[in-house]
């Protein structure tokens, strides 16, 4: 058993890759939310991205593996932190386009599209590959939940707190 | 039977904390929630899966009975547990709430075992106790932490 990595090849790198991509933008972007809400953004993307992982993709149910192993490893961690960006993202570009009722349905249905594409190229590079039955149509029921979750609680969130920076 | 244990264990906790009163926010209940369920998640992979201490059932209702006690049991107890503590006037009242709270987690570990959801190999209850003093303390510490970063941002602007 190893913690690190099965075999460090083109997955472990494509995930170093994006890491950088995505926490580079994350960086680059003009921080708008209070220090607390950008936390509580990147922990909620963290933490569905290990829920469903945990829950589907291991143990009994079993949908996937991730980087070539069952087993945990170092990079499965790293594959996680990718989720943090990626809710951080998905309300950053909801507040700067104002969603509201009429586009808010467009919106989750664009991100779903982005997150399920983004899970396509993940099977293709062998960060994740499928197994048990699972299909990547699937996918799309997993992200419909997961976006319209995150976009809701940011409404109740914002209806209650002051979320953005005071200029 | 350990399925219906835990659901409507799950749904009295949440039950209950949705009609207390609160002493944190939105925000700071959302904090504990996430972090103490990632570290649940996570330690109970590592422990039964990686180390392999502990056998869970791969009976698939029980199974689900599982799911529910790590993913949501757990960290709902540990919200609850925050608000009760931080609502506490007595250095007393709140050991009492502490330990009232990790004395629920042992319940319902104890109840997992009996229903045959999880199966000791290389374990003892005694390093549960330890698991979840531990949780406890990080659940109040990261209240605490969350707490003085928001006060220190509102010093700043």
């Amino acid at each position: 058993m190893n913690f690190l990595w099965e075999s460090f090849d083109k997955n472990e790198i494509s995930i170093l890759i994006l890491l950088t991509i995505a926490y580079s933008l994350f960086f680059i972007l003009p921080f708008k939310f209070k220090r607390e809400i950008t936390w509580l953004l990147m922990l909620l993307g963290f933490t569905i991205g290990v829920f469903f992982d945990f829950t589907i993709g291991g143990g009994l149910i079993d949908f996937f593996t991730l980087n070539d192993t069952n087993h945990y490893e170092l990079f499965d961690f790293c594959y996680y932190l990718i989720f943090a960006p990626f809710s951080y993202f998905f309300i950053y570009f909801y507040d700067m386009f104002n969603i509201h009722k009429k586009t808010f349905i467009f919106y989750i249905l664009l991100w779903v599209i982005v997150g399920v594409s983004m899970q396509w190229v993940f099977t293709k590079i062998g960060i994740v590959e499928f197994q048990n039955g699972y299909k990547i149509p699937f996918s799309f029921a997993v992200f419909l939940t997961t976006q319209t979750f995150t976009a809701l609680y940011y409404e109740h969130v914002r209806s209650r707190f002051q979320v953005l920076k005071k200029n | 039977m350990a399925f219906t244990v835990f659901f409507v264990s799950a749904w009295l906790i949440i039950s209950i904390f949705i009609i207390m009163p609160k002493r944190l926010t939105l925000i700071e209940n959302t904090f504990i929630f996430l972090t103490t369920s990632v570290i649940s998640i996570n330690w109970t992979w590592i422990i039964n899966e990686e180390l392999k201490y502990v056998k869970i059932t791969e009976d698939p209702t029980n199974y689900a009975g599982f799911l529910i006690f790590r993913s949501l049991i757990i960290p709902t107890l540990l919200m609850v547990q925050v608000n009760l503590y931080n609502a506490s006037t007595s250095v007393m009242k709140k050991g009492l709430v502490f330990t009232a709270s990790v004395i629920c987690l042992l319940l319902l570990t104890i109840l997992s075992r009996a229903l045959e959801v999880s199966t000791y190999k290389d374990w003892n209850l005694g390093f549960d106790v330890v698991y979840y003093v531990i949780l406890h303390f990080f659940s109040i510490g990261v209240c605490k932490i969350l707490r003085k970063s928001t006060r220190n941002e509102v010093k700043h602007l």
